[in-house]
């Protein structure tokens, strides 16, 4: 379970993210959306704590992600925007790698990372240096990685940015399944299609706020629109407004 | 526990990024070129040189008027190493175009002047801007000076006059390096290269694993592990220490193969680096290892670009030079100061070492201090900027 409350981040004299609270409840799929520059990245930066809010508190399941990073960190599994793989490693080293600095033991992580490499469907890949994969192939590494350590808290940023429609479908039916098995799953997008279609739940920023918050059926009856998309714009529109 | 947590990742990190570098072709074929390059020039300078003795020893002089001076030629006939022809026709050209290393010139009113007691001119011919003939013109002036000696002494023999008298100085040389000093001057080069061979190979981990990483993106995924930022940077850290050191060692070992085969004994030196001598160089070098590899993590995570930080260690480069190209100008002792002075201090031991007059232990002492102390302290400013945001994410 995730929990924002009253998060604030400037750069200098910007205020890329301001008075952002939200929760993500474990056993559900919770989006995070709007348009690019909304500070989404920066909020899920916060939140997996590379990034330190000016203001405000984060608690990851009972952690405070402030004050305690790496506990914070070790309950969650991050796929990060641009997955920054190493390309003079393996598919399999990446898993590893990133195992062994959650400290899973050797024996135990050979195991897991088979199983990943199951769950993935990632066996004809395995062995292969990520140089010249895919941008599917590179998906699947990343979130191998990011599920090694088995975390409770699965953070997604962008995750279907650039995706074919087989990849895409194929990393839904992960998430839902993760979903399932009762855990968080907190999902970025700026694409409406997305959100409306996996989330129970979703967060809609804009300029650096959060502008509405609901289930799909919420918003469109807090917007007076019937899609969800017309719902989205209006938010995103008003924001601005109000802003000028 | 935690402290034992956090070693274990640095010595994860540290394996991975050995394990990457290792796999960088282009890096490899680098690094092995600038280990090999220094010890390979030194054998080929070292054959130069002692072919060049070889040579001079054996001296073919062309005589201009060789009917001019019956006495000289057949004097130089008699020294050893010596082969008097008749010299061209135009002796400035022949010399000119190289095809004579030294002529000499003997006018036409040489056995006049001679038998009258006044200055004989001789005339040698040649070109002081041809390094490779500079000892067979040196041997040529040698043979001249000894022959007018020898007659000097006679003339004033015959008139009566000790030869003693015109030589108001004794002047006596009295060497006190040993032979293995000399080498060492001789061969200052090695300790160069040696110093160079440490740095450049931790320069391709402490840049790539630092600036690279945060330029490919993997460095905000790898920052979400759970790790303290000092392992994250020890690992980096370390690895490229490892680097160095394994350079280091190529160098030396090659280095100490090539004084075997090394026509030295020609050149009059001896030098040998036994395996008692490797392992001195290695108690030099290694803190110089660590601490390079900490001040180009640091220069490198400072750095904009990928690029940039290339392009400073181009300039941080001249930094091993320095101690070498300085002491080739200023002869510099060893001052005990110099120890506690990060890249001269193991410069100073090396040629000690390498010049067969091993220094103190103290001296090791303080050099390794000084280092690991400054490695130490660039490692927690590295560290100190993994935590700054705008380092993270200066892409």
């Amino acid at each position: 379970m995730i929990r924002i409350d009253q998060v604030g981040k400037r750069f200098g004299t910007v205020t890329a993210v301001e008075g952002v609270s939200f929760e993500a409840a474990d056993g559900a799929i919770t989006g995070l959306l709007g348009p690019n520059g909304a500070g989404k990245t920066t909020t899920l930066r916060m939140l997996y704590a590379v990034m330190a809010p000016n203001s405000g508190h984060i608690r990851v399941d009972d952690v405070d992600a402030v004050a305690h990073p790496q506990a914070a960190q070790a309950r969650l599994g991050v796929l990060p925007d641009g997955f920054g793989l190493y390309p003079r490693l393996t598919a399999r080293e990446h898993i590893e790698y990133f195992g062994a600095l959650h400290g899973i033991e050797p024996s135990r992580l050979a195991a897991r990372t088979e199983e990943l490499l199951g769950l993935l469907d990632m066996h004809g890949i395995a062995d292969r240096l990520t140089a010249g994969f895919s941008h599917g192939e590179r998906t699947k590494v990343a979130l191998a990685r990011a599920l090694v350590h088995n975390p409770q808290n699965l953070l997604l940023d962008e995750p279907t940015n650039g995706l074919d429609v087989m990849s895409t479908r194929a990393l839904r039916n992960i998430v839902r399944r993760l979903r399932d098995e009762g855990r968080c799953v907190l999902f970025s997008s700026h694409v409406m299609q997305e959100v409306s279609a996996l989330c129970d739940s979703i967060v809609v920023m804009a300029a650096g706020r959060v502008v509405a918050r609901g289930t799909p059926a919420e918003l469109r009856q807090q917007t007076g629109h019937q899609s969800l998309e017309d719902a989205f714009v209006s938010l995103a529109d008003l924001d601005r407004r109000a802003h000028r | 526990m935690t402290d034992v947590k956090a070693l274990r990742q640095t010595i994860i990190v540290c394996r991975k990024e050995l394990k990457d570098s290792l796999r960088d072709r282009r890096a490899l074929w680098s690094i092995a070129f600038s280990v090999l390059i220094g010890p390979i020039l030194v054998a080929f300078m070292m054959n130069r040189i002692a072919d060049q003795r070889r040579e001079a020893e054996e001296v073919r002089i062309p005589v201009v008027g060789i009917d001019r001076a019956p006495a000289l030629v057949d004097w130089l006939r008699q020294q050893q190493g010596t082969q008097v022809v008749e010299g061209p026709a135009d002796a400035e050209q022949a010399v000119r175009d190289q095809r004579e290393a030294v002529v000499l010139v003997i006018p036409e009113d040489f056995a006049e002047r001679f038998v009258t007691s006044r200055p004989a001119p001789v005339r040698v011919v040649s070109d002081s801007s041809r390094n490779d003939v500079r000892p067979s013109v040196e041997r040529v002036r040698r043979l001249l000076q000894q022959y007018g000696l020898e007659i000097g002494s006679l003339r004033m023999i015959v008139r009566g006059v000790s030869p003693a008298a015109v030589n108001p100085l004794a002047v006596e040389e009295v060497e006190v390096s040993t032979a293995q000093q000399r080498a060492a001057q001789i061969l200052t080069f090695i300790p160069m290269f040696i110093m160079v061979a440490g740095f450049v190979g931790g320069m391709q981990i402490a840049t790539d694993s630092t600036a690279g990483e945060r330029e490919r993106g993997s460095l905000e995924p790898l920052l979400i592990n759970p790790a303290p930022r000092g392992a994250f940077v020890s690992g980096k850290w370390l690895a490229a220490s490892l680097a160095a050191i394994a350079s280091v060692i190529l160098t030396t070992a090659l280095s100490a193969q090539l004084t075997r085969f090394l026509p030295l004994e020609d050149i009059g030196i001896r030098l040998e680096i036994s395996p008692q001598h490797i392992g001195n160089i290695l108690l030099a070098v290694v803190p110089m290892c660590l601490f390079t590899a900490a001040l180009q993590a640091t220069i490198a995570t400072l750095a904009r670009s990928f690029k940039e930080a290339q392009s400073y260690m181009g300039v941080l480069m001249l930094a091993p030079l320095m101690p070498g190209l300085l002491s080739t100008l200023y002869p510099i002792g060893a001052a005990p100061w110099m120890y506690a002075v990060p890249l001269l201090g193991p410069y100073v031991l090396l040629t000690g070492v390498i010049g067969g007059r091993p220094p103190g232990v103290s001296a090791f002492l303080v050099s390794a201090g000084v280092s690991l102390l400054v490695a130490i302290i660039l490692v927690r400013v590295t560290t100190h900027l993994f935590r700054s945001e705008r380092i993270i994410f200066a892409r």
